[in-house]
């Protein structure tokens, strides 16, 4: 990422160091719980809580983005306008079920893994770019759509993509909180 | 040809060690131990005098069999490589700065401690590339 000197906008940070950042939280997240399991369900509560924030962000943002109707556009807006901002990757939209309700992410270049070499004791198991299924599912929530969503294939683990699954549960109704009418 | 190369830590335990299945491993090693001491005398006679930017420290010592060129990085990690007199290296400067641009990339991933020994696929494939002679892009 090179700029030239005196132009860098004070609101931007380098990749590296984002890449940087996640690798070292993800390491001790690792050393803390030590447990990949545990590390995968943490990485996932932590996007989820980046998640519910984020989408205010990203409509405040995005004027251009309406009301979705369909999951198709739901995949659409998330792929070529949600990570493009974010992370500046467009991932692909794959694998329809034939229910329509369930679609797959492919990711080409994924920036939280540069560098990144997963230790042998977690190579089966860890979720490196966990966070991103928490964003996802935590994003979706605030606009009133249940959705599971969860890796199913990672290069890091020597899979030959990294792709992730998201399946639609239900449009959630807002409820009265109990003891009203 | 490139018969040995080695990268030492800052204090000086072996981080990883290659060398060509032709040659005798633990006379590499005795070769390269040595050629720490020298390396050590370099980094601490150069003062002012030294350009701070030049990491590349040329040839270390002669001896009849072997060229031994040595590098040492900011943070003190130190390569050395030896090659054979019969095939010299057209460019050691080259070979050296990979091996830097390889071992930066180990750096960066947050599952290697520095000072840990080098396990790294990726790293070992380039430098065994490098030791045969083949350029990487």
């Amino acid at each position: 990422m090179s700029r030239g000197r005196g132009a860098v906008d004070p609101k931007r940070v380098s990749s590296e160091l984002f890449s940087l950042t996640y690798g070292c939280m993800v390491a001790q997240l690792l050393k803390d719980f030590e447990n990949p399991e545990e590390v995968n369900k943490q990485l996932e509560t932590m996007g989820y809580n980046i998640g519910v924030r984020l989408i205010d962000d990203f409509l405040a943002h995005s004027p251009s983005v309406t009301r979705c109707s369909t999951l198709e556009e739901v995949a659409e807006v998330l792929c070529k306008q949600g990570f493009k901002m974010f992370l500046g990757i467009v991932p692909e939209v794959r694998n329809w079920s034939s229910a329509k309700d369930e679609f797959s992410l492919v990711i080409t270049e994924n920036p939280l893994a540069e560098y990144v070499e997963l230790p042998p004791h977690c190579q089966d198991c860890l979720w490196y770019s966990n966070i991103i299924c928490g964003v996802i599912r935590g994003a979706l929530e605030m606009v009133q759509m249940d959705v599971k969503c969860s890796f199913v294939g990672d290069t890091l683990r020597g899979n030959d993509s990294t792709e992730i699954r998201i399946k639609f549960v239900k449009i959630l109704e807002d409820s009265l909180p109990a003891g009203e009418d | 040809a490139v018969v040995s190369t080695q990268s030492t830590g800052k204090d000086n335990c072996p981080l990883y060690v290659a060398t060509d299945p032709t040659e005798d491993a633990l006379k590499m090693h005795f070769l390269v131990h040595t050629s720490i001491d020298v390396i050590e005398e370099k980094l601490s006679s150069a003062t002012a005098a030294n350009d701070p930017r030049d990491l590349y420290l040329g040839q270390l010592y002669p001896n009849e069999d072997y060229r031994i060129y040595g590098y040492v990085t900011n943070t003190k990690i130190k390569i050395v490589v030896i090659e054979t007199i019969s095939n010299p290296l057209k460019d050691a400067r080259q070979v050296f700065s990979q091996v830097h641009s390889a071992y930066i990339s180990l750096v960066c991933n947050p599952f290697y401690s520095p000072g840990e020994t080098i396990t790294s696929q990726p790293f070992l494939q380039t430098v065994t590339a490098l030791m045969r002679g083949k350029a990487i892009a």
